[in-house]
């Protein structure tokens, strides 16, 4: 479970994200919606210590995220905007093995869960390919797999989805969604609605770094137009 | 110049890193040490054999590196000519003649361990042969090289394609060389800040598990072929 | 999730980090940059960007980072990425190999001693406090040591003499070399008035 309580984070004068009270529980599907600069982003880089709080709490399954970073980053895999910036080897393989490497696992271990998370996404045969060769929506998916590899239980996706043509993006989601059927907890960051309402259990709205509203897809959604984000 | 790794199963395919390095260093030297027709026929006959264990074609290799070799055909001919008659004088030219031959066969070599060595393998060589976090640095941060270089490449393509047809020819050329370059470092940057935090959020570590290196006993007669051409260079030294 | 002791994983700190990526993406850069050539006035030579980019990585990065940049530009090359001028790669270009092999091998040196004396030392300033005669002496010394060693390389490889060399390895290159020294200047001047 992810969880922050009183999370204040300020850029020198300007407070981001505003006493933000969240959990995320254990296999759940969570939206985080708001209009740019509503401190979507900021909020979710708490979750695996890349950003330290100003003030108030994070934790990760009752450790607190700062006590131990290795920990809160094997058990929240985080997906970027943009992964074509994101990836550190040239090739598919090589790409996916670098968490487990960093985490001095074995090196069977280690291709066990390369093998594993490019299965998860539909990429096992690609292991030896280029990188720069692939399309946007498989690199997606091969940035998608270097965060599983960490065998994560929570995956939080910063705007998955941008500039991926309708059937990269359905592509997308069909993994997302097994994966949560599995039992992987997801946290997907976005502005964008459409096809993601009806598979979360919630949704939390963010206007001015603070929760504005949050509650079930159906019991938020006359409150988005007004908050800037596209209804589904 | 496309000369990169291409999987296979040749001799050289199956050979560890560290001996492919060590023949390639080994070689080198001896080149600089046998700059005579006699050593370089010699040396001429084992980068044949090498090029056949890589499986990798003399012609195919040449045409590669053809970017290479304007340059290494200048030098004789600028030591050759002289500011008055005769002009011309072959004595001069010979040693610049031999030397650049030299280079064409070093980098025939280069050629054929490019060819049959993958990244990772080479990287492992690297931190096998320099340990700990320098060791780390390095092999880290030259498989970072190799996968963004196609990236800014095409960044700085882009860049000059919008500025010819924005601004043309007409600035200086330190102005036009230095909008391009604030473009191009201004992107390289921020993929810089966000490949940082990609790095962070996948545990980037002093101390990963690093690829597998074993000599086997396909490795006995490259390691020798080495030892053999540093000693020949030793002795040629002294 | 296997409960690997996570105490044994040494993580690499943010800082260091950040200054690893953004040597990494240098040296791709520069290695950009080699394939990038304007044809220069008055010389047949053209000019391609790689000397630039080592300038720029001394004073943008500072002696260690941008010292340590140049390091890992010549790791990818010898490890086979094609970052060496017209595109080629190898160790061998880096034992002697090719006749430039000598400019290589300065750059590490030249974009240290850069950043050094742009900065006064190993603390980095603002991009918007570099004092632009200091930046100048840094370049016209980095330029000193490129030039040297690129000169010595040729004179080992390709068995010429000093005059020889001049005309092959110096000479051709230093009104360019101006003109990166004057677009250096004003690639920080642009970046300061955009940091204000």
């Amino acid at each position: 479970m992810i969880r922050t309580e009183g999370l204040v984070h300020r850029y020198g004068e300007t407070v981001a994200v505003d006493e933000v009270s969240v959990t995320v529980d254990d296999g759940e599907f969570v939206l985080v919606v708001g209009a740019n600069g509503s401190g979507k982003t900021t909020l979710v880089r708490h979750f695996n210590g890349l950003l330290e709080p100003d003030e108030g709490t994070v934790t990760v399954d009752g450790t607190s995220v700062g006590d131990d970073l290795v920990r809160a980053r094997t058990s929240v895999g985080m997906v970027f905007q943009k992964p074509r910036d994101c990836f550190v080897a040239a090739t598919v393989g090589a790409d996916v093995a670098f968490g487990p490497e960093n985490l001095g696992l074995p090196r069977d271990e280690i291709d066990r869960r390369v093998e594993e998370a490019l299965t998860a996404v539909g990429m096992a045969d690609r292991r030896e390919e280029r990188i720069d060769a692939l399309s946007g929506g498989e690199q997606a998916r091969v940035a998608v797999a270097g965060a599983l590899a960490m065998e994560p239980a929570h995956l939080v996706l910063d705007e998955p989805f941008t500039g991926l043509d309708w059937p990269a993006r359905s592509r997308v989601l069909d993994r997302l969604e097994r994966l949560h059927a599995a039992g992987t907890s997801l946290v997907v960051v976005t502005h964008d609605l459409r096809d993601l309402a009806a598979l979360a259990d919630r949704v939390v709205a963010m206007a001015g770094g603070a929760v504005a509203r949050e509650g079930t897809p159906s019991a938020v959604a006359d409150a988005l137009p007004e908050l800037d984000v596209r209804p589904p | 110049m496309t000369l990169t790794y291409e999987p296979g199963g040749s001799l050289a395919h199956g050979l560890d890193p560290r001996s492919k390095l060590a023949v390639q260093v080994a070689f080198a030297t001896a080149a600089l040490v046998y700059t005579t027709p006699r050593g370089l026929a010699a040396l001429t006959g084992l980068v044949a054999g090498m090029l056949a264990a890589a499986r990798t074609s003399p012609l195919w290799a040449l045409r590669e590196l053809r970017f290479v070799l304007p340059f290494v055909v200048t030098a004789p001919l600028l030591e050759g000519a002289t500011l008055g008659s005769p002009w011309f004088v072959a004595g001069d030219a010979a040693a610049p003649a031999l030397a650049s031959y030299r280079i064409v066969l070093v980098l025939l070599v280069t050629a054929a361990f490019v060819r049959s060595t993958p990244v990772r393998d080479t990287r492992a060589a690297f931190q096998w042969l320099v340990p700990g976090r320098p060791g780390q640095f390095l092999g880290t941060g030259a498989a970072l090289v190799f996968r963004f270089l196609p990236v800014l490449q095409a960044d700085v393509g882009r860049i000059r394609d919008a500025h010819r047809s924005r601004l043309g020819d007409e600035r200086p050329l330190a102005e036009r060389i230095s909008l391009l370059s604030v473009a191009a470092i201004n992107r390289a940057f921020r993929r810089a800040d966000r490949l940082a935090l990609a790095l962070q959020a996948r545990c980037f570590a002093w101390n990963p598990t690093l690829p597998a290196l074993r000599f086997g006993r396909r490795d006995v007669p490259a390691l020798a072929l080495a030892v053999g051409l540093s000693a020949a260079a030793l002795h040629g030294a002294v | 999730m296997s409960d690997t002791t996570t105490s044994d994983v040494d993580l690499v700190g943010d800082e260091a980090t950040l200054n690893i990526a953004r040597a990494a993406l240098f040296a791709a850069l520069v290695g950009a940059f080699a394939y990038v050539s304007f044809p220069f006035p008055g010389t047949p030579v053209p000019v391609t960007l790689q000397v630039l980019g080592v300038f720029l990585a001394g004073i943008l990065l500072g002696p260690v980072w941008g010292g340590a940049a140049m390091v890992l530009y010549l790791a990818a090359g010898a490890a086979g990425a094609p970052v060496f001028s017209g595109g080629s790669a190898g160790l061998g270009i880096l034992l002697g190999g090719k006749s430039s092999f000598g400019y290589l091998w300065s750059y590490p040196v030249a974009a240290a001693l850069i950043g050094a004396v742009t900065h006064g030392g190993l603390e980095l300033l603002d991009t918007d406090e570099i004092p632009v005669g200091r930046m100048v002496a840094g370049m016209v010394a980095g330029t000193a040591v490129i030039y040297a060693l690129g000169a010595a390389g040729g004179m080992l490889v390709n068995d010429i003499g000093v005059r020889t060399a001049m005309v092959q390895f110096v000479l051709p290159f230093i009104p360019a070399e101006i003109s990166k020294m004057v677009a250096a200047v004003l690639v920080v001047l642009v970046d300061s008035i955009r940091a204000k």
